[in-house]
C-alpha cells in the first residue's frame, strides 16, 4: 500500500472576467486548471463578476486579475478599492495572485494618465505613468529562479516603476516594465504581476508549474509534489517562438 | 490636368504591378495621390447618383461587393474597391482605375468599403450620401488599440458629413449608438428572433455605450449582437426598419425581410446581416428593393468566404476569418454540416493579421470537435499556439505541421466526406494558391 494522500483541491478566483477580458485571459485560467487536473488535483474556478461582486478570499488559493480597456479598468478599480484591505491581507499572508496587464497596474499606488490619475490598490509599492507610445510586440524574458526563458506578448501604454522589487525576468528582447529598465513584471511573496498578457502560461509551462508549486506548498505543505507532465507541445511552442523573436 | 496625369500614372502602375504578379491594389492609388492629393475629391464629385460607403469590423467586403453587384444588376455603372483595399490608397486606386483616360469618371454610383481608422481621412475628400456600419468587434488589437478608439474614429468621420444617412446594424449596440442623435437619418436593420444557441463567447459591448451600465439582453445572436436594453438610461435596441424573421439555416437558407420571403443559396448566419445591410442600403439610396432576391443571384462570393473546390471528389471548403467573432461564426457554420469532416486550421501572425494571437482563446475552437470530426490539423505560422489552444481544451490534435499542402493532400485521402480549411487573413491567399495547384494535380471529380 502506498502512502495514503488526501485529495487535493485548488480554488481559483477569476476577478471580473466580465470586465477584464481584453486579451484571451482564458488561456491562463485554463492552463492553471488543466495542469492541476491532469495531476489528479480537483479544481474549482469561480468568477467574481461586476454584478455579484462576491469576493471570498478565505476559500481562494489563486486569484487571477486580468486586463481590460481603460474604461473597464476604472470600473473594476472602484469596485476593488472597497476590498483593498482584504486583498492586501491575502497577499501578505502569501496568497497566490497572478495579475496581468491592467491587473498589474491596479496593484500599484496609481496609474497617471495624461489627464487623470487612477488610484490603485496600493498592494505593491509601485506606480505607473502613461507613456507617449504603446509598447507592443513579442517579448522574451529570462527568469533565473525557474531557469527558463519566458515568451509572450506585451501591449501597454503604461510605464511601470517597480522600485526594489524582484522582477519576473530580465528582458532578453522586447520592452518590459518601462521600455528602458531591462526588467519585466514584479514578483513579491506569491504575487506574480506582468505585462505579458493572454495565453502566457500555456507556452511557459515551467512558470505555470512554479506558480502551482507555490499554491500547493502553502495549502498542502506536506503534500506539495507536482507530477511531471508531457510538455512536448508546450516546449516546442516556447522554443519556436523564442527562435522567431530572437532572430528578428 | 493633374487628375488626368494621376489617373494615367495609376493605370500604368497597375499594369506594371500586374505584369510583376503583384496583388496589391493600394499601390496604384498611392502613386496617383502623390501626383494629385485631392484626386478622390475630384473624381468622387463626378459620380452622378450617390456614394455609399461600408465600414465595420466584419462583413465589409462581402456587403460592399454585394451592394455593387445589386446596383449593377439594376443596370447602373458602379465604382467599387472590389478587392478590399480599403485605406485611402485603396480608395484612390478604385477611382483612378475606374476613370477613363480623359481622367473623368463615368459612373452612377460608388460603393466603397473603408477601413474604420481611415474613414476620417477619406471623408476629408469624399462626402458619401449613405454609410453602412456592419458591426464593431474586437479586431487586431495591436494595430488599433481598443474598440472605443474605433468607435470614436467613426463618430468623428460621421460628424464631418452633416447630410449623411446612416445604415446601422440595430442588433449591435456599438453600431446603434451612432444613430441615437436626432436630426440624422438612420435606417436600422436586424434579426428579430433568437436563432442560434446561446454561447459564452466574447461580448465586448455588453456595457451601455451611452451611460456605461451593464445592459440586459433578451437573447444574443453572437458576440454582443442581440436584443438589448440599458436598465439605467433610455438606450435600447432601436425600432428596426429592415427586419428579418422566420430564419431557417438549411440549404438553401430561408428567411423573411419585412415579411417578404427570401430563398438564397448562401452559407452562414452572418451572411443574413450582409444581405440585409445591402437591402437597407438600397432603401437609403432610394432604390427599389422589390427585386432583391434576383439582384443577389448575380453575386459571386469573394475568395475565402466558404469557397468550395472539389479535389479527388471531396469538397474542400476554404473560409477566412479575421477575428474572434468571425471565427466563432465560421465554427457555427462548420457545425451545421453533419457530414464526416476533416478540419485544418491555419493561423498566421503577419502584420496584416495582427501580431498578437491572444484572441485564439476568445474563440470557442473546441466546439469543432463534434462527433462528425474525422481529423484535426494545426498549421500556419502560429501552429503551436493553436495546437495548445486545443490541448488545453482536451481536444486531440492529429497533426501539427507547417506544410499546408501536405495537410490538404492528407485530408482529401481520408474516408471523410468534406474538408474544412479555416484560415486567418494572410494564410488565405497562399492556401487558395495551394488548393488551385492541387486541383490541377487531382482534378475535380
Amino acid at each position: 500500500m502506498g502512502v495514503h494522500k488526501v485529495k487535493r483541491v485548488v480554488n481559483i478566483l477569476h476577478m471580473y472576467p466580465d470586465l477584464l477580458n481584453l486579451y484571451g485571459d482564458k488561456g491562463n485560467i485554463e492552463c492553471l486548471k488543466k495542469r492541476l487536473e491532469w495531476r489528479g488535483i480537483e479544481v474549482n474556478v469561480k468568477s467574481c463578476t461586476f454584478q455579484d461582486n462576491s469576493i471570498d478570499l478565505d476559500n481562494t488559493d489563486i486569484v487571477f486579475l486580468g486586463g481590460g480597456s481603460d474604461r473597464e479598468q476604472k470600473i473594476v478599480c472602484e469596485a476593488l478599492l472597497k476590498q483593498k484591505q482584504r486583498l492586501k491581507e491575502y497577499v501578505e499572508n502569501s496568497g497566490v495572485l497572478l495579475a496581468v496587464c491592467g491587473g498589474y497596474q491596479l496593484l500599484g499606488k496609481y496609474y497617471q494618465l495624461e489627464d487623470e490619475k487612477i488610484e490603485g490598490l496600493s498592494i505593491l509599492d509601485i506606480y505607473t505613468e502613461q507613456g507617449k507610445k504603446r509598447l507592443i510586440g513579442n517579448i522574451v524574458l529570462h527568469n533565473d529562479e525557474i531557469g527558463a526563458d519566458i515568451v509572450g506578448f506585451e501591449n501597454h501604454g503604461g510605464r511601470t516603476y517597480t522600485g526594489n522589487y524582484k522582477n519576473l525576468g530580465s528582458v532578453v528582447k522586447g520592452y518590459g516594465n518601462t521600455g528602458k529598465s531591462g526588467f519585466e513584471g514584479v514578483v513579491y511573496k506569491n504575487v506574480f504581476a506582468t505585462y505579458l498578457h493572454g495565453p502566457l502560461l500555456p507556452k511557459n509551462p515551467k512558470l505555470c508549474d512554479h506558480i502551482l508549486k507555490r499554491v500547493l506548498e502553502k495549502k498542502y505543505p506536506d503534500n506539495s509534489s507536482l507530477a511531471p507532465l508531457d510538455d512536448e507541445t508546450e516546449i516546442k511552442a516556447n522554443e519556436y517562438m523564442k527562435e522567431i523573436i530572437l532572430s528578428k | 490636368m493633374k487628375a488626368k496625369l494621376a489617373v494615367l500614372a495609376a493605370k500604368a502602375a497597375a499594369l506594371a504591378a500586374g505584369a510583376a504578379g503583384g496583388k496589391s491594389s493600394s499601390m496604384p492609388g498611392a502613386v496617383a495621390l502623390r501626383i494629385c492629393p485631392n484626386l478622390i475629391e475630384v473624381l468622387s464629385k463626378q459620380v452622378r447618383k450617390g456614394i455609399i460607403v461600408t465600414c465595420g469590423t466584419n462583413g465589409k467586403t462581402t456587403t460592399n461587393n454585394l451592394m455593387c453587384s445589386a446596383l449593377e444588376g439594376k443596370g447602373y455603372k458602379v465604382v467599387c474597391n472590389k478587392l478590399g483595399a480599403n485605406m485611402i490608397n485603396g480608395v484612390a486606386t478604385a477611382f483612378a482605375l475606374a476613370a477613363g483616360s480623359d481622367g473623368r469618371i463615368d459612373a452612377d454610383y460608388a460603393a466603397i468599403e473603408i477601413d474604420e481608422a481611415s474613414a476620417p481621412k477619406v471623408f476629408k475628400y469624399m462626402r458619401p450620401d449613405v454609410m453602412v456600419i456592419t458591426n464593431l468587434f474586437r479586431d487586431q488589437l495591436d494595430r488599433y488599440g481598443e474598440i472605443d478608439i474605433t468607435a470614436d474614429l467613426l463618430k468623428s468621420a460621421i460628424e464631418m458629413v452633416p447630410k449623411l444617412t446612416l445604415v446601422l446594424n440595430g442588433d449591435d449596440p456599438l453600431c446603434a449608438q451612432f444613430g441615437v442623435k436626432e436630426n440624422r437619418k438612420s435606417v436600422f436593420y436586424g434579426i428579430s428572433e433568437q436563432v442560434l444557441p446561446q454561447t459564452d463567447d466574447t461580448k465586448e459591448g455588453r456595457f451601455c455605450p451611452v451611460c456605461g451600465a451593464q445592459m440586459w439582453f433578451d437573447y444574443y445572436h453572437y458576440s454582443q449582437l442581440g436584443k438589448y436594453e440599458c436598465p439605467k438610461c433610455a438606450f435600447k435596441r432601436p425600432r428596426i426598419d429592415v427586419e428579418v424573421k422566420n430564419v431557417d439555416l438549411g440549404t438553401p437558407m430561408r428567411f423573411t425581410i419585412n415579411n417578404k420571403p427570401m430563398v438564397l443559396n448562401y452559407k452562414g448566419f452572418y451572411n443574413i446581416y450582409n444581405m440585409i445591410a445591402v437591402y437597407a442600403g438600397l432603401s437609403a439610396l432610394g432604390e427599389d428593393t422589390n427585386d432583391f432576391q434576383n439582384l443577389l443571384k448575380g453575386y459571386k462570393p469573394q475568395i475565402g468566404r466558404m469557397e468550395e473546390i472539389v479535389l479527388c471528389g471531396k469538397p474542400v471548403i476554404l473560409n477566412l476569418a479575421k477575428n474572434p467573432a468571425g471565427f466563432n461564426q465560421a465554427i457555427q457554420t462548420v457545425l451545421t454540416d453533419k457530414r464526416k469532416k476533416d478540419i485544418i486550421i491555419a493561423i498566421n501572425d503577419n502584420a496584416n493579421d495582427g501580431r498578437d494571437v491572444s484572441w485564439l482563446w476568445d474563440v470557442d475552437f473546441e466546439l469543432v470537435a463534434d462527433e462528425y470530426m474525422n481529423t484535426l490539423t494545426c498549421t500556419g505560422k502560429r501552429l503551436y499556439d493553436i495546437a495548445l489552444r486545443f490541448k488545453y481544451s482536451d481536444v486531440k490534435v492529429d497533426e501539427i505541421t507547417s506544410d499546408m499542402k501536405s495537410a490538404i493532400e492528407k485530408a482529401i485521402k481520408t474516408d471523410s466526406e468534406v474538408c474544412y480549411v479555416l484560415v486567418n487573413y494572410s494564410a488565405m491567399y497562399t492556401t487558395e494558391d495551394i488548393m488551385l495547384e492541387l486541383k490541377k494535380k487531382y482534378g475535380g471529380a
